[in-house]
């Protein structure tokens, strides 16, 4: 089926929800906090974690631990295969628009 | 490329409006910048300072050129924070912070000028905390936790005022001064500057 072949393309990994929302906010900054970026997306620090964790085994994001004021810091910032692997998904999902409106035009 | 199906067609645009929101939602809650929230803290400490040595808590003369320049003093660093982190400020969320915030205003100041006609300037203080808790609070629906803690805060200091005019004056420094400095060093240690 030909919508298949088009989803098949898409990139897992970025393409659930939460991922694509943890590198769509990294994308517009440098680095973010894990509570930012909870805060963010409106989800639950377990949810977070799991999911940004699949994104730093596949090296799309970096993860920095520290120290502040005693308390633990974790610090997430896109990895530039990240920011690629975005900047595709993105041309992606635009080109399946463009293909449409290509077809709407000829019709 | 084959021809994508409906389905995927109205999948990439809800995807696209997504990121687009998230991204808009990111900038503008890092644009907001710790270094004004504490200027305006101090301006609203000082403000609340002087209006009360000149008799009125509420005196428009203090507190008109203070709300300006606490505005223009905010606007300014946080423009220097987006400059700074790559982010546009005029971003969908914070256009969205503004129109939430200028009915407040507008109603603050209609209510100012209806309650100082009928001589209730005692109601002021806890009518503009009250207000502004308010905007704080749905502004901060877009932002970090901290915004809404801040906004039903000013929201409750509001309500005690309002309850106990003769506290006013005190709570107008707790409010527009002591809340935006904490606020404001939170931001500085925490979010970025």
């Amino acid at each position: 089926m030909a919508g298949n072949i088009v989803v098949d393309e898409l990139d897992r990994l970025i393409h659930e929800r939460i991922r694509l929302g943890i590198v769509s906010a990294l994308a517009a900054n440098e680095s973010l906090p894990f509570a930012d970026l909870r805060d963010i997306l409106g989800t639950t620090d377990g949810n977070l974690s799991v999911h940004a964790r699949k994104l730093e085994d596949a090296g799309y994001v970096r993860v920095t631990k520290g120290f502040e004021d005693r308390k633990p810091r974790t610090e997430y910032s896109l990895t530039a295969k990240g920011r690629r692997a975005f900047e595709a998904y993105l041309g992606q999902m635009e080109q399946i628009l463009s293909a449409a409106r290509e077809a709407l035009e000829k019709t | 490329m084959t021809l994508p199906t409906h389905d995927e067609r109205e999948h990439a645009k809800e995807t696209l409006d997504y990121i687009r929101r998230t991204m808009e939602s990111a900038s503008s809650f890092t644009a907001v910048a710790g270094s004004g929230m504490v200027g305006v803290g101090l301006i609203g400490l000082v403000a609340a300072g002087v209006a009360s040595r000149l008799g009125n808590p509420v005196d428009l003369r203090v507190w008109v050129p203070a709300a300006v320049v606490a505005m223009v003093l905010a606007g300014a660093a946080n423009a220097r924070k987006a400059s700074r982190m790559g982010v546009p400020l005029w971003s969908g969320a914070f256009r969205k912070t503004v129109w939430v915030m200028a009915p407040v205003l507008v109603s603050g100041a209609i209510l100012t000028f209806a309650l100082g006609r009928q001589g209730a300037d005692a109601l002021i203080p806890g009518m503009w905390l009250a207000l502004y808790g308010a905007g704080v609070t749905a502004g901060g629906t877009l932002s970090i936790r901290a915004v809404r803690a801040m906004g039903l805060a000013l929201t409750v200091l509001g309500a005690v005022a309002l309850l106990q005019p003769e506290w006013g004056a005190p709570l107008l420094a707790a409010g527009f001064g002591v809340m935006h400095i904490i606020f404001g060093l939170l931001l500085l240690t925490r979010h970025g500057g």
